[in-house]
């Protein structure tokens, strides 16, 4: 835990602040290149079929064109990509074969990147076209139950079907949340720069030797060949956790054109050749006591996925712990249909799937003639409800109460369509937020100078967290510098691994291996102080002596300067390189890691304990009674995540998950049209995303909390769980406001007129 | 986009001489006038908009971008910018409806470039004319069909739209306009003439890749809007799923002439509705001589949206055009002017 | 296409519509009082652009927006393409003054005015501006993608007097999409910088 004295927990302004604020922060797209060829992409306008012929006469007369690649040129050059689950997925220029809307069948390279555009639009490529499945209930699609294995279990406890038969009070009801993208601003680029056999990639990524493994296996390089270098990444939410297509090609054009390759694709391109958050449904059915304790609870999803990939988010593995309950079933099934494999897209299984059971507990709540959020405090436990396990921490009521207070939730008159303010019907509603706790193994470099300065280098992504400021604060901290003197190097996959941005877990795995890469330092010096005859600290216990700017100390205010320390051991700058492995990761874990891999302590799947952190989220929207436009002036979220190390970074990754979560609530839509296939507001003006005017009050309160079973450093990891209750408030406010339930978001002004 | 000749015309004779190939409103019109950039840019970058000369007109500003409010009407140079216009303090106090349109339109930046002539012949936003992936689409490619009667359709037309295409009108500024009796200014090659702006944009008529009714050449100068009791009293209520940078789900652009309580005479456009800027005179008839309550309020509504046809996606549009007029209606009436 | 070696095709240039002398004289119209790009025999044409008060001579295909020549040409790569359609403000530059897209501008079309770029916001001496001070004091960011066209929409909001309530802010400042949601922390920057710009 932070102490007192210590930088951690200390709100801190970010290192990297005057490189956003100048422009001189370099994002992929942004570095510079010798001579670069434009290459632009051209995506198939149909779901399903295969690409009967294709015309370049026209594209090739463009001024300019260096080169079109397609299938019939560079099939054979690589190996297929994999889903962001290893699996398999959809392919690109492999083959003839089209597997969904918006797949790259081609791409134009040519001197500029007017010319490659002008070119693309000019190829004619001819299609046989097979009648494609949109989503559910299309003909053709086919559905299925979810493979299990030991990462994918159906959660199940006692004996629902009997305990649910004699509930007393049922609730039970079908839910479904839509397609949706994550459309950072940042668009996918890919930069390639080859050197005789080594391979450099600019690409924003959330996974750096994801990336570089990936290429190379899909290349036939060897890894040590390629590097990828991403020193800022413009948004990423999940889009960037894995490999996609794109990158193969633009390395495979660099290589014949023996020239740089320079690849932006268009927003409207960016729906198709990544990844996005499939539509899910659900049937959700509750048991409960007339006192509101529940006694059973199904919850069974679908998911769709692309016809070749098993890929499931598969929710049910957070919604089956959330609250005491002795009967418990649940399923995930996903459709195949003619469509881009999905991914990781913010919280990917908790958001659509809390929706479904955090609606239910408020439609139980309604059922019950009992305040949600005492219905939540009747059901809080401090075990894992399926297997026993207790939870590293679970501070959700308080999360609540400090949250209800905050926001004035005794105000509330329950009963719906009772507030309003002129013409415009108010509703408070709420939900439970949450996030599984998870840790990965990572490596680092330190360096120390004697004159205090600190380097740390490591793989480590800058996607908007704030990563290089809570990694200095980690470093500052435990050798007792200023924040300005540490400095920290990310981004390139020349530096030790670290683990894929996502999953909430890179605070916690980066603070602890620049932990352990401190301690390291520390230790040197003090055993070699302790063992010693010029020091004040000759036969000391090496373990009573900190690092600090000022030299090394030790009990009693006993000091010996750094300088002098350091000269003791390395002469001049002491460099360690350090891995962590947390506890209970799997064997091989550590070794995954410098291939790319990223197996981690997930906090579902601990042998000692449970872990998530927890929050409660309250929302007060605004429905005008005759438009029935929805607003959302005021949430206030509080959650407990454990030891917090910038809360000013912090604070804007809390409130950014709520305001994603009131998009998804409210907005956020990919319109798949049901004929074709086809994704139909593939842009930033009809696929909406809120502007500052939708953003009102938007509170977030940290509750303290000290977890020291979680992780050493009690790090939970926060980037997900702001979006988490969300969807559920907002739909619960809307009741509340309206009387009418909406269990299908987005919640529109058609749904209420 | 297509490679293009640029050329700069800086006095509107010379624009219209270089604009002479231009065929409003068809994919294929050899030459374009570029103003403020913001719909042909777009529309080039997405080669829907092909054309092989580009004249560029902002130089016309120095002589067709004054904003001059008079007693007897408000003129406005087609050059002038949304922004300039939306602030101009005689177009706040005397024509609200003007600049609330124009202040609710877009954002800051888009405000800032786009001209009031070029905003009036804004295409539209419908995906299958804006992508050209879609192939059938007859504002594109006559005759190719229109994928929006059959696919997605939530912020597709119900008035004035026919089987050729039922892509909306996005604009909102000529909402305005359509409902104040405007008229507008053009230059062409064979000399200036006026028009009624309601005349300028056509029906589809099964041919809905001619736009307006602008001849070869022509290049709008000006606006007129005549002063009426009616402009003091007037808003534009827009209608859209975020707070701000989208256009219309539906809109309404109302003046009012009151009588104590009755009305004297009303003036109500409609956006977000129809194939075209509407004006719904069946509407205002049936305010007439009436106080303006909620009931004569709902049925002017109904007979506004008494055409509506819908496809699906947009079967809401009615009933929320109807709320829209009703709740604009009102506030107008509870205006202070 | 080369980008800032002059004549490589050739010296055949036209003029086209070369401003009036009266319609020079008028001070409103700097744009149109510029000579007109010249156009080459390829189709390229020679433009000067004035960035950041510095004139840089490119030859460009007359397609060129100006958000691709400043990032591909010029390597001033502050300005961001977000969207290349006008629908993120992440390109947002100053021309003449006012905030405007430059991925719907055309480069051609901006000779003889004045760009600045998230580049040539800070002071002589290298001090940050304001803005960018008080975007960084309340966090006004995340990723940092959309910071410079956020910053530069925020200086052209408080000189065009739209940042007096939070709302007003929070209205000028629509067009520009923050995906990470830094919103409430954007409007207290501009709040925050908007008194020492006022000042200063």
């Amino acid at each position: 835990m932070a102490d007192d004295t210590g930088l951690i927990g200390k709100p801190a302004v970010r290192i990297d602040g005057v490189a956003k604020v100048t422009g001189e922060a370099r994002y992929a797209s942004d570095e510079p290149v010798p001579n670069p060829a434009f290459a632009f992409l051209v995506t198939s306008p149909i779901a399903s079929g295969r690409v009967r012929s294709i015309d370049q006469t026209a594209a090739r007369a463009v001024p300019g064109v260096l080169d079109i690649l397609t299938h019939e040129n560079v099939a054979g050059e690589i190996t297929p990509p994999k889903a962001p689950d290893q699996g398999k997925t959809t392919t690109t220029l492999e083959s003839d074969k089209v597997w969904h809307d918006g797949q790259i069948v081609a791409v134009v390279v040519a001197e500029t990147f007017e010319g490659a555009r002008e070119a693309a639009h000019r190829i004619n490529i001819a299609y046989d076209v097979q009648p494609p499945a949109a989503s559910f209930d299309s003909p053709g699609a086919q559905e299925e139950p979810r493979k299990l294995g030991p990462e994918k279990k159906d959660p199940v406890k006692g004996d629902f079907a009997t305990a649910f038969a004699a509930a007393p009070v049922k609730i039970d009801a079908r839910y479904a949340t839509p397609t949706q993208h994550h459309n950072p601003i940042e668009l996918f680029t890919t930069t390639c720069v080859w050197d005789g056999p080594k391979l450099t990639v600019y690409e924003p990524t959330q996974t750096m030797y994801g990336l570089k493994a990936g290429v190379a296996k899909q290349l036939g390089l060897d890894p040590a060949n390629v590097r990828t270098v991403s020193r800022y990444v413009g948004g990423a939410f999940g889009s960037k956790g894995m490999l996609t297509s794109r990158t193969a090609w633009i390395a495979i054009a660099a290589r014949r054109l023996k020239r740089p390759v320079k690849l932006v694709a268009t927003r409207d391109q960016g729906f198709t050749i990544a990844t996005y958050r499939a539509e899910t449904r659900h049937h959700l059915q509750l048991g409960a006591t007339p006192d509101g304790r529940l006694t059973a609870l199904r919850h069974e999803g679908w998911e769709v996925t692309s016809r070749p990939s098993g890929y499931n988010v598969g929710g049910t593995d957070t919604t089956a712990r959330m609250y005491a309950c002795p009967n418990v079933a649940t399923k995930v099934n996903i459709v195949h249909a003619d469509r881009n494999t999905p991914g990781f897209m913010r919280a990917p299984p908790d958001t659509p799937y809390m929706f479904a059971l955090e609606s239910a507990m408020d439609e139980l709540s309604y059922a019950l003639n009992l305040d949600p959020i005492e219905l939540r405090r009747i059901n809080d436990t401090q075990t894992d409800p399926i297997d026993g396990k207790p939870f590293s921490s679970r501070s959700l009521m308080k999360c609540f109460d400090q949250a209800a207070a905050r926001f004035g939730w005794a105000k509330r008159n329950p009963k719906p369509g009772s507030m309003r303010d002129g013409d415009w019907l108010i509703g408070y509603g709420c939900a439970t937020a949450c996030y599984p706790s998870n840790i990965g193994p990572a490596a680092a470099r330190l360096s120390l100078t004697p004159r205090g300065k600190a380097v740390i280098q490591l793989a480590a992504h800058e996607i908007g967290t704030g990563a290089y400021t809570t990694i200095a604060i980690t470093v500052a901290d435990r050798l007792g510098l200023k924040l300005e003197d540490v400095k920290v190097v990310l981004g390139d996959s020349d530096l030790p691994p670290v683990p894929v941005a996502g999953g909430s877990n890179n605070a916690a795995s980066t603070a602890h291996v620049a932990a352990k890469a401190c301690e390291e330092i520390r230790a040197k010096l003090a055993a070699a102080a302790v063992a010693a005859n010029d020091t004040p600290f000759a036969g000391l216990d090496p373990a009573t002596l900190k690092v600090t700017a000022a030299g090394l100390v030790g009990p009693g205010g006993k000091r010996e300067p750094l300088d002098k320390a350091m000269a003791r051991v390395s002469g001049g700058p002491l460099e360690v390189h350090v891995e962590n492995a947390p506890e209970g990761l799997k064997p091989g874990a550590l070794a995954g890691l410098y291939q790319g891999q990223a197996d981690m302590v997930r906090g579902t799947a601990r042998k000692d304990v449970t872990a998530f952190a927890f929050g409660a989220q309250l929302v007060e929207v605004r429905v005008h009674a005759r438009t029935c436009e929805v607003r959302a002036p005021r949430v206030v979220s509080a959650f407990a995540a454990g030891t917090i190390v910038n809360p000013l970074t912090a604070y804007s990754q809390f409130m950014g998950g709520a305001t994603w979560g009131l998009s998804s609530a409210l907005h956020e839509a990919t319109e798949v049209d049901p004929r074709t296939a086809r994704y139909v507001n593939d842009n930033l003006a009809d696929y909406l995303v809120p502007v500052n005017a939708d953003v009102g009050s938007l509170e977030v309160i940290m509750v303290p909390e000290e977890d020291n079973r979680v992780n050493p450093m009690g790090i939970k990891g926060i980037g997900e769980i702001g979006i988490v209750g969300m969807n559920a408030a907002v739909a619960n406010a809307v009741y509340h406001a309206t009387g009418r339930r909406i269990r299908e978001l987005p919640i529109r002004i058609e749904k209420l007129l | 986009m297509r490679p293009f000749s640029y050329e700069r015309a800086s006095d509107v004779q010379r624009a219209v001489i270089g604009g002479r190939e231009t065929r409003q409103g068809q994919t294929d019109a050899p030459v374009q006038f570029l103003a403020g950039g913001t719909t042909l840019i777009d529309l080039m970058k997405l080669d829907v908009l092909r054309p092989a000369r580009v004249v560029d007109i902002k130089g016309l500003k120095a002589a067709h971008a004054s904003i001059e409010a008079t007693p007897q009407r408000l003129r406005l140079g087609a050059l002038a910018s949304m922004a300039a216009t939306a602030r101009h303090p005689g177009v706040l106090r005397d024509y609200p409806v003007i600049a609330e349109s124009l202040q609710l339109a877009a954002s800051a930046q888009l405000r800032n470039m786009a001209t009031l002539g070029g905003n009036v012949l804004q295409r539209t936003r419908c995906p299958y004319y804006r992508d050209t992936s879609w192939a059938e689409c007859n504002k594109r490619d006559p005759g190719s069909g229109c994928t929006a009667l059959k696919s997605f359709n939530r912020n597709h037309a119900v008035l004035g739209v026919d089987d050729s295409c039922i892509s909306q009108y996005p604009g909102d500024f000529a909402v305005a306009l359509v409902a104040l009796d405007a008229a507008v200014e053009l230059t062409g090659p064979t000399g200036r003439r006026m028009i009624a702006f309601e005349t300028l944009h056509r029906p589809p008529q099964g041919k809905p890749n001619v736009e307006t009714t602008l001849m070869p050449g022509e290049v709008i100068t000006a606006f007129e809007v005549p002063a009426g009791p009616w402009t003091r009293r007037s808003l534009y209520l827009k209608i859209r799923d975020r707070s701000s940078y989208e256009f219309a789900l539906s809109s309404a652009a109302v003046a009012l002439d009151l009588n104590g309580g009755a009305v004297r005479q009303a003036r109500i456009g409609l956006g977000g509705m129809a194939y075209r800027p509407w004006r719904a005179k069946e509407a205002e008839a049936l305010l007439v001589g009436r106080p303006l309550n909620e009931g004569n309020a709902m049925a002017a509504a109904t007979a506004a949206l008494a055409g509506a046809r819908t496809h699906g996606g947009n079967d809401f549009k009615p009933e929320l055009g109807r709320r829209t007029l009703v709740r604009a209606l009102l506030q107008a009436a509870a205006m202070e002017a | 296409m080369s980008t800032t070696s002059p004549a490589a095709d050739g010296p055949t240039r036209r003029r086209l519509f070369e401003a009036a002398a009266g319609l020079a004289a008028a001070p409103a119209i700097a744009q149109a009082a510029a000579p007109a790009p010249t156009v080459r025999k390829s189709g390229a044409v020679d433009v000067v652009l004035n960035v950041n008060g510095q004139d840089h001579p490119l030859t460009l295909d007359p397609r060129t927006t100006l958000l691709d020549a400043l990032r591909e040409h010029l390597h001033l790569t502050g300005s961001k393409k977000g969207c290349d359609q006008g629908q993120c403000g992440a390109c947002t530059v100053h021309v003449d003054g006012e905030r405007v897209l430059s991925c719907l501008t055309l480069a051609v079309a901006v000779q003889g005015a004045k760009v600045t770029t998230i580049e040539g916001l800070a002071g002589p001496n290298g001090a940050v501006h304001p803005m960018q001070q008080a975007f960084i004091d309340n966090d006004g960011f995340q990723c940092g993608y959309c910071t410079p066209g956020q910053i530069m929409s925020a200086v052209a909001c408080v000189k065009e007097g739209h940042a007096g309530s939070d709302g007003e802010i929070a209205e000028y400042m629509s067009g520009n999409l923050c995906r990470c949601a830094a919103y409430p922390k954007i409007v207290a920057a501009i709040k925050q910088a908007r008194g020492k710009m006022e000042r200063g």
